[in-house]
């Protein structure tokens, strides 16, 4: 399996006046191409640190990451501009990197429709449920076709009911257009609902303390719940967290 | 033709609404009258000297003699020009200053002690300064009007543009955005409400500059009218055309509400 991600033994400081703190230390991990990966730790554990990292928004103190292939980054909330209607949110990203041919519209259109946007494609996100103004964030971060996914806890601005749906959305969207995701999210069960793999951080600096292949396979978020294996697998990673 | 459809209650409902409108506007224009009314009633009983309060029906009289003559459209002109020129290049330059100060920190934090002593500096205090660097005409006031009204409309927009939402400059930056791009797709479609509101401030401190300005130095316009009729004792004159100040005051104010009728409509679509 290729991998698309690469950290090795990654370090990052943050500075400011007061001194500076260790977010991250030693890290070390990746991605292969097709997999699900969920990040958990404590909170505060630097864990948007590791994904901004992965983004290249940060550039790490030591250490090496490889990126191969572009990404796509997905934040807590849809940061849908008010002032655009969907259609034109969704071609943010292909105005940005001057992709501008008909053919990747029509893409990102199609994507829009196959995933029940289609109708909603000339309203404006005011107008939309929390739901699905997630899901057109969705939609805009795979317009650009990005190999890799970074999820910077999509769900958790939802309420329960929003987010076990729309959780469930974006796995499949994820599945069936078989794109690689990077998970970071503190809630437990939703790693072990979505994730084929998941790496347990320490509380800062942030460690891998462990990793673990989950082997639920293409089972669906919400009848993973249900299997008897997804308690286990809980109160193992809540053992983990708060050691 | 839809009332039909409502129920009763509503109907009473739009009819209580209504009412309650006219007797707003009712008592509105009512107390104006009524204040009109006094001020003519207690200057023609002679309890109030006419010569230091003047009168309604004075300042009808004055104004009257000022079209006759012809110099009323041309005081009037004369402010008028001057305000909105003065309002146009405070605007446009402020936008662009504010600009320059979101682009480069360096160059705000530089800027920044000057900027807050600028604004906290009386600028009338630059009178002399005015006088002898622009001579007395119109040039002058329109500069005491961009001086009055740019330091606003900096640190109004600069504000704006800084308060854009970090989360949204981190999504343009994950998707490779520069500083151009998020500048234009970003920055600015979310400061156009703070750009509606600051030409509304800004029309405010147009007239204040210009005024100002004529107050210090001026040979026309309504200000000049004012200091004028001031020293000469002509209080009919101070009080005509305090009352036309009001009245383009009002209008242009107007102007400007209707203006952002339009430019939010046009941004809702």
């Amino acid at each position: 399996m290729k991998n698309i991600l690469q950290f090795q033994s990654v370090t990052y400081i943050y500075h400011t006046v007061r001194g500076e703190l260790i977010a991250a230390k030693d890290v070390t991990f990746s991605v292969g191409e097709g997999e699900f990966v969920a990040v958990i730790g404590p909170s505060g554990c630097g864990k948007t640190t590791i994904l901004s990292l992965a983004a290249g928004l940060l550039k790490p103190s030591d250490g090496t990451i490889e990126r191969s292939g572009t990404f796509g980054y997905m934040l807590q909330k849809d940061e849908l501009f008010p002032w655009r209607t969907i259609e034109k949110n969704i071609y943010l990203p292909l105005e940005v990197r001057r992709q501008r041919s008909p053919q990747q519209r029509e893409r990102a259109v199609a994507l829009a429709e196959k995933y029940g946007l289609g109708d909603f494609l000339k309203s404006y996100p005011a107008q939309l449920s929390g739901g699905m103004r997630q899901r057109a964030a969705l939609i805009r971060t795979l317009a650009a076709d990005p190999d890799l996914l970074l999820l910077d806890e999509p769900f958790s601005a939802l309420d329960y009911q929003t987010r076990l749906n729309v959780c469930e959305d974006v796995a499949n969207i994820i599945r069936s257009e078989k794109k690689t995701a990077l998970l970071i999210t503190h809630d437990i069960s939703e790693a072990i609902s979505l994730a084929d793999r998941i790496l347990v951080l320490s509380a800062r600096p942030a460690r891998v303390l462990h990793t673990h292949t989950l082997d639920f396979g293409g089972v669906p978020p919400l009848r993973r719940r249900e299997l008897p294996a997804f308690s286990g697998w809980f109160e193992r990673l809540w053992g983990e967290l708060n050691t | 033709m839809k009332h039909t459809a409502y129920s009763k209650e509503h109907a009473r409902f739009l009819i209580k609404r209504r009412k309650n409108l006219t007797l707003v506007w009712t008592l509105r224009i009512g107390v104006l009258a009524l204040l009109l009314g006094l001020w003519e009633l207690v200057t023609a009983c002679g309890w109030v000297d006419p010569f230091i309060m003047s009168s309604p029906s004075r300042i009808a009289k004055t104004i009257a003699s000022l079209y006759a003559d012809g110099s009323l459209f041309y005081h009037i002109g004369v402010t008028l020009w001057e305000t909105l020129a003065g309002f146009a290049i405070a605007v446009v330059l402020g936008f662009a200053v504010a600009l320059l100060l979101w682009w480069s920190e360096t160059v705000r934090k530089v800027l920044e002690p000057y900027i807050v002593v600028l604004n906290a500096l009386p600028k009338i205090a630059l009178g002399p300064l005015i006088i002898v660097w622009f001579g007395t005409g119109s040039e002058a006031i329109v500069f005491m009007t961009v001086l009055v009204g740019i330091i606003v409309a900096i640190l109004h927009m600069l504000s704006a543009f800084i308060a854009t939402d970090p989360n949204k400059i981190l999504l343009m930056r994950s998707l490779g955005a520069g500083k151009w791009q998020i500048l234009f797709k970003l920055v600015l479609p979310s400061s156009y409400p703070a750009l509606i509101s600051m030409l509304k401030v800004s029309v405010g401190m147009a007239w204040i500059g210009s005024i100002m300005g004529e107050y210090i130095v001026s040979r026309a316009g309504l200000g000049y009218l004012i200091v004028y009729g001031g020293q000469v004792f002509k209080l009919d004159l101070v009080m005509s055309a305090t009352f036309l100040l009001c009245l383009l005051a009002a209008g242009m104010y107007a102007l400007v509400v209707l203006l952002e009728k339009i430019l939010v409509k046009n941004a809702e679509r």
